[in-house]
């Protein structure tokens, strides 16, 4: 279990993160948002050991995260942390023996991985020599060679096709099921939705938005009905005390409601009209990250 | 975490030695070194007039020294290892005659006696003669001069051996440097920026190296994996020691090129191992200069010195690579450094103009400069070997403060990606206790 507890730090009088405090439970998937600069890198950097915090504490299964500790973790970070030079085979024996594997046990599980991500012809080819989408690959295989009990991902979907993505999707759903504890950081948020229990948002390095992505969504209190038919009263809809906005999205219309308790009194309008589709939606991760966070800009 | 230090050590060195660069710059530098010491072959091999034979026709009015000058040509041709072939003929024919048929390859020599120089030589040629021929002649008609001289005068040949020969001096200098010979500045103006220039070439081949890797590492972004997981201290060592071994390596790499160029320079691979007669008088006349004794301290305290001063330099290009962002500032960066060892090659050369010079011998303490300074002004005398120990004491003590501070500095700076107040952020980590 990951806990994070009470961090900030400051970049000279620049505060990067502020006061954060979040847990992941062994087997969970933590979702971390924030637009640019919000101090995601600098919260990875901190659970890593990279930097140090100037307040607060980092503890991994109860321990202070130091360098046997970082042995049991995984890190993809944005950028493809790989030596161009090397050959895949190479470069993942660097990070599995930095990582305290035998090399033996290294081979084993470089087999078993460009397997299982179907990439074994490319185990001597330098990593220059792949494709984006392969280098992604390569790194994804050097975070979790160790099997990891914390992983870290950092937009790690980044120039992968849909059934790469699928196939990386299912290695860290294994994962999960092993116990690992997973931080997903990705401003795809269909990926965020599709995958975290629980998450972060942060602004500025300030979580404006924390908790559990179910509970997030019902707080939120803005829900969408969707309704499909002919002879919808949308100026009638667009009059209802609770009602923000009416509009056609992909020939269905979209109406932005403030709370659930508006729902009944949109049906009574249009129960009468020849409709095929009525659907009180959850509002999408992508409303409440740009209502919170354009929020805070405003 | 040794095994991880070990693992990256061993990682970046083969990294080095199985680069197509490094096979390809090898066989480039084993060709040009062996072939260098072997130009006199290969122009030899190729041919040109300088080995081609050369008449020398004398014209002998009465001196009665035809034979002599003949003798004595040939004694000097045969020193002159085939660069110079003259046959020498005696000629009845006048010297208009003989300049109307005068060749591009004949020379005249017109002997002619002398009251007062006992003889004179005239010499003729259709073009300008090449300077070892010319001496050559020059030598042998001196010769015969003199021996002509010793005949008429009945002098002893021995006794005018002895008045000829040099006053044998008995050197005695009172400082506690003995063994001080004035000829040593000439040998050291001449020997040691050849032996030192290596050195600089590896120097700045370090400062690269090191930076270069580091600058890879940071700009790839894969400093961030191994940073995570092996310290920072550790990393920087683990560069510093690859490319360490990496430049002995390439050295002694060198010294071998340059004895197998010298072994076939001398046909010793053919002949068996005897050397031959220039170097072993050489060698003859270093040890007589007390030369090689002085090598025998010189050359294991040196060694230790460049050593050291390898790592001051890692060590410094290490954390300039650190604080760049790329390759070109970096490149930027690391030109004060080469710079300070390029001064120090010039200094050693000059240590031999500028005999006693305090500022060279102040010098000779600075880390970096040292190296380069301290073995030289110890093979001229002007420094004994507790000043190179001294030398040493210094850098060892340098290099700890570079750790100790730099270490700092590289921390902060391998994971800074902006340059932006860059020398704030390198001040603040230099300042902080945190290691």
């Amino acid at each position: 279990m990951l806990l994070v507890k009470n961090i900030t730090k400051y970049y000279g009088n620049n505060r990067a993160v502020s006061n954060l405090s979040f847990t992941v439970n062994d087997g969970e998937i933590f979702g971390l948002l924030g637009e640019n600069g919000a101090g995601k890198t600098t919260t990875f950097r901190i659970i890593m050991g990279l930097i140090e915090a100037s307040s607060g504490d980092v503890l991994l299964d109860g321990k202070k995260i130091d360098y046997n500790l970082t042995d049991k973790i995984g890190f993809v970070t944005e950028e493809r942390s790989l030596l161009t030079k090397l050959t895949v085979i190479e470069q993942l024996k660097y990070y599995g023996v930095l990582k305290g594997l035998d090399e033996r046990v290294i081979e084993k599980e470089i087999d078993k991985w460009l397997n299982r991500f179907e990439i074994t012809s490319y185990k001597n080819r330098k990593i220059k020599e792949l494709s984006k989408g392969n280098q992604q690959k390569i790194q994804f295989i050097s975070a979790i060679i160790n099997h990891p009990k914390l992983l870290i991902l950092d937009e790690s979907f980044t120039g992968l096709d849909p059934i790469n993505v699928k196939m990386m999707k299912d290695a860290i759903y294994d994962l999960q099921k092993e116990g690992c504890s997973i931080i997903f950081s990705s401003h795809q948020m269909e990926h965020i939705e599709d995958f975290c229990e629980k998450l972060i948002i942060l602004v500025k390095g300030h979580p404006v938005v924390s908790g559990d992505l179910n509970q997030i969504k019902e707080d939120f209190g803005i829900k969408n009905i969707m309704l499909r038919g002919n002879d919808l009263p949308l100026e009638k809809i667009k009059k209802v005390n609770g009602v923000i906005s009416v509009s056609n999205v992909r020939g269905e219309v979209e109406v932005k409601i403030e709370s659930k308790e508006v729902a009944p009194k949109v049906f009574n309008l249009v129960k009468n009209s020849n409709i095929t589709k009525y659907d009180l939606v959850e509002p999408t991760l992508n409303e409440i990250f740009i209502a919170k966070v354009g929020g805070v800009h405003e | 975490m040794n095994k991880k230090f070990w693992y990256l050590t061993k990682v970046s060195l083969k990294k080095k030695v199985n680069s197509k660069s490094f096979v390809i710059t090898n066989i480039i530098l084993a060709i040009a070194i062996i072939l260098l010491l072997n130009l006199n072959s290969i122009i030899t091999f190729f041919g040109g007039d300088f080995g081609s034979d050369t008449n020398i026709i004398v014209i002998d009015n009465n001196t009665n020294t035809y034979q002599l000058l003949k003798q004595n040509i040939k004694s000097l041709t045969d020193t002159t290892e085939d660069m110079v072939n003259l046959n020498v003929t005696l000629s009845n024919n006048t010297l208009t005659k003989e300049k109307e048929s005068l060749k591009d390859n004949e020379i005249v020599i017109v002997l002619n006696n002398s009251s007062s120089d006992y003889i004179t030589a005239k010499v003729i040629s259709k073009e300008k003669i090449d300077t070892l021929t010319y001496q050559v002649l020059s030598q042998a008609l001196n010769s015969t001069k003199s021996a002509l001289g010793m005949s008429i005068n009945n002098i002893d040949p021995t006794i005018l051996s002895k008045i000829s020969s040099p006053v044998e001096i008995d050197r005695v200098v009172l400082s506690n440097t003995n063994t001080i010979d004035e000829n040593m500045d000439l040998i050291m103006s001449s020997v040691f920026p050849t032996v030192i220039l290596p050195f600089f070439m590896l120097t700045i081949f370090l400062i690269q190296m090191v930076g270069g890797e580091i600058c890879e590492e940071k700009t790839t972004r894969s400093m961030e994996i191994i940073i995570s997981n092996i310290s920072p201290k550790m990393h920087l060592l683990s560069k510093i020691l690859a490319s360490n071994i990496f430049v002995i390596l390439q050295g002694l790499l060198l010294i071998i090129y340059a004895v197998i160029g010298f072994l076939i320079s001398t046909n010793m691979l053919k002949d068996g191992l005897s050397l031959p007669s220039e170097v072993t008088s050489i060698f003859d006349s270093l040890v007589e200069t007390g030369f090689i004794d002085k090598l025998i301290y010189v050359i294991p305290l040196t060694l230790v010195l460049i050593i050291l001063s390898f790592i001051a330099y890692s060590v410094v290009a290490g954390i300039l690579a650190s604080m760049t962002v790329n390759m070109e500032d970096f490149s930027q960066l690391q030109t004060p450094l080469i710079l300070v060892s390029l001064a120090g090659y010039y200094l050693s050369m000059m240590a031999g103009m500028f005999n006693g010079s305090i500022l060279i011998r102040i010098l000779s303490y600075v880390p970096f400069l040292s190296s380069f300074i301290s073995p030289s002004l110890f093979m001229m005398g002007e420094i004994g070997l507790i000043d190179i120990i001294i030398s040493i004491v210094i850098l060892i003590g340098f290099i700890y403060l570079l750790l100790h501070f730099g270490i700092k500095v590289y921390k902060v700076g391998i994971l800074n990606y902006s340059n932006e107040k860059v020398w704030n952020k390198f001040f603040k980590a230099f300042k902080s206790k945190d290691v």
